[in-house]
């Protein structure tokens, strides 16, 4: 593999009691490449998730950054080193503008955040860094709207920008395209396939079509196991494949 | 623009020189002078409290301890019989509190919600049942202020606590001084941290901030001034007494905070106004206040469902729509 591996996962499991929510994962996720992750639903995605941004502590194994072991920092740390990550439901600050959500993420790296008497709006360059992380989402135009009252598509797109204003190194993706309709997943699949050449994207997503043009690497799970990863011709052709999501006929999406 | 509402303006331009002036009209009414005094100072209380409340989103039933250890503070480590300089305890004070503030908060802050309220509760009546208990305090009595403080800055004396009116200008002052302070700490970025906190906490550790210490922060400084309110309190009668640390203190400033509009911050002033205003002239009419009161407060939380300050808003907002 010719790009560098940023994140790993080494034996990682996660139970709920009794329930193997998931079980001995271990996977590479490198440099400005999009990484996949499909499975019936209960596969065990979200809970990966959560465990590489530092949401959910592993019942064992180890999550490594750049060869380090992360399992035990503090979940605000994983976001300083530069994971960052994107939720299934929405989650921003919805009664505040735009360019305001974007501000709270530029300013953990402009610093001054324990400055009580310099005004909030005083610094130019924290507006600018702003600014550009919601252009590069295209909400350019949206700057100055409150959260609440843009649309759906939009917010998920701003909670991208959000993400992206923390100048991350990865971006955890959990289904960007949920809900959405098919223009609008389509602004979210060019998106991503233009900033999958500047990050490494881990991206959840049940919509097939949008997770098999994007992806470099996709893995397969189901049932916290992990079935199979290969690049998507690989992962199309393979039979095991084919009989988690066919053979079962209930579970197909 | 630091006053960002126009109601909360409006509310600014009229009370603080209507309040500049007042003592005027009340020269032969030292009673007067005292009532509105303490409003002062309790307002500075309820401020602090709705700081927390409505602006960090901390519910707090324990705030009361640090008015009353403003107060048991000042009695513990002020000489009995020789005046002391007034801004040098405030400092001791207020760093004193915070101190206390900032070992409680680790405790109190690992919490949220119901569990907050109750911890913090807790704490506020091992506090009071301490200091109500003790002899060294008086027990319910309390401790009497034998000599109120001096107030000379590099020797200059410029006005005498036991003079009601200069003690009304200095309450009216610091009160003026903390909503500023609360104004410019919201529009400030730490303010930013504040608002993120309390509307999306989640979102704000997956943004790669340590909620905690923002949390700590803000409840030291909160805690710090409503010691520093139970200071002048103390100041005012002279004397302490647990009461101060009661949890129905803490109570009666939560429903001032809530009348007044929660995380308005100039709310603060508002309902400690309309309480206090209310508790007097009920307290007048009939020996049952407390029932006509609690009616009155529930059907103003009915009508102003954002208290006072949004109604206000609301009104002025609409008045300008058409």
């Amino acid at each position: 593999m010719e790009n560098n591996v940023i994140l790993e996962t080494e034996g990682l499991c996660k139970y709920w009691g009794g329930l193997k929510a998931l079980d001995d994962l271990s996977l590479a996720f490198h440099d400005n490449q999009l990484h996949g992750i499909v499975g019936p639903n209960g596969a065990g995605k979200s809970t990966l998730l959560n465990m590489l941004c530092g949401h959910y502590k592993p019942t064992s194994g180890k999550i490594l950054h750049r060869g380090e072991s992360i399992s035990s920092i503090k979940p605000y740390e994983f976001a300083r080193r530069g994971i960052g990550r994107s939720f299934q439901k929405t989650n921003i600050y919805s009664n505040s503008t735009c360019l305001e959500n974007c501000s709270v993420a530029v300013q953990r790296l402009m610093g001054g955040s324990f400055n009580f008497f310099r005004s909030r709006y005083s610094q130019k360059m924290l507006d600018e860094i702003a600014t550009q992380a919601l252009e590069k989402v295209g909400l350019g135009q949206r700057r100055d709207h409150i959260a609440s009252q843009i649309s759906y598509g939009e917010q998920r797109q701003l909670e991208i920008a959000m993400v992206l204003a923390t100048s991350p190194e990865v971006l955890l993706l959990d289904e960007p395209m949920a809900g959405m309709g098919h223009e609008e997943s389509q602004l979210i699949i060019d998106l991503l396939s233009r900033l999958k050449k500047e990050y490494c994207i881990v991206l959840v997503e049940h919509d097939m079509d949008a997770i098999f043009e994007l992806s470099d690497q996709l893995t397969v799970m189901v049932d916290g196991q992990h079935l199979v990863t290969g690049s998507v011709d690989e992962v199309r052709d393979d039979p095991r494949v084919k009989e988690a999501y066919l053979g079962q006929g209930d579970e197909v999406y | 623009m630091l006053l960002n509402k126009r109601a909360e303006r409006l509310f600014v331009w009229i009370f603080f020189p209507l309040a500049l002036l007042m003592p005027m009209f009340l020269e032969q009414n030292e009673y007067y002078v005292n009532k509105l005094t303490t409003i002062m100072i309790l307002s500075i209380f309820v401020m602090s409290l709705d700081y927390l409340v409505g602006k960090c989103g901390l519910i707090t039933l324990g705030h009361a301890m640090f008015y009353g250890l403003g107060g048991y503070i000042f009695v513990m480590i002020a000489p009995e019989y020789e005046a002391v300089n007034f801004w040098i305890y405030t400092f001791y004070i207020c760093a004193i509190s915070a101190t206390v503030a900032f070992v409680i908060g680790f405790l109190v802050l690992r919490t949220n919600g119901i569990y907050m309220i109750m911890i913090t509760l807790a704490f506020a009546q091992m506090t009071f049942y301490y200091f109500s208990d003790s002899i060294d305090f008086g027990g319910t009595d309390g401790v009497f202020v034998y000599v109120k403080p001096e107030t000379s800055i590099f020797g200059l004396s410029l006005f005498d606590l036991d003079n009601p009116t200069h003690f009304y200008y200095l309450c009216l002052f610091s009160l003026f001084n903390t909503l500023l302070f609360f104004k410019v700490l919201i529009r400030s970025r730490f303010g930013r941290l504040v608002d993120a906190i309390h509307e999306n906490p989640g979102r704000t550790v997956a943004l790669g901030y340590n909620i905690f210490i923002y949390r700590l922060v803000s409840y030291v400084v909160a805690s710090a001034l409503g010691a520093y309110a139970g200071y002048l309190f103390t100041l005012q009668y002279g004397f302490v007494n647990p009461s101060m640390l009661s949890w129905t203190t803490s109570g009666t400033a939560l429903v001032m905070s809530i009348l007044g509009g929660m995380g308005s911050i100039y709310g603060a002033i508002l309902g400690t106004l309309v309480y206090e205003g209310l508790h007097y002239s009920l307290e007048h009419l009939t020996e049952h206040w407390l029932l006509f009161m609690g009616g009155l407060i529930i059907l103003m939380v009915m009508v102003f469902k954002k208290g006072i300050a949004g109604f206000l808003e609301d009104l002025l907002e609409k008045r300008d729509g058409k």
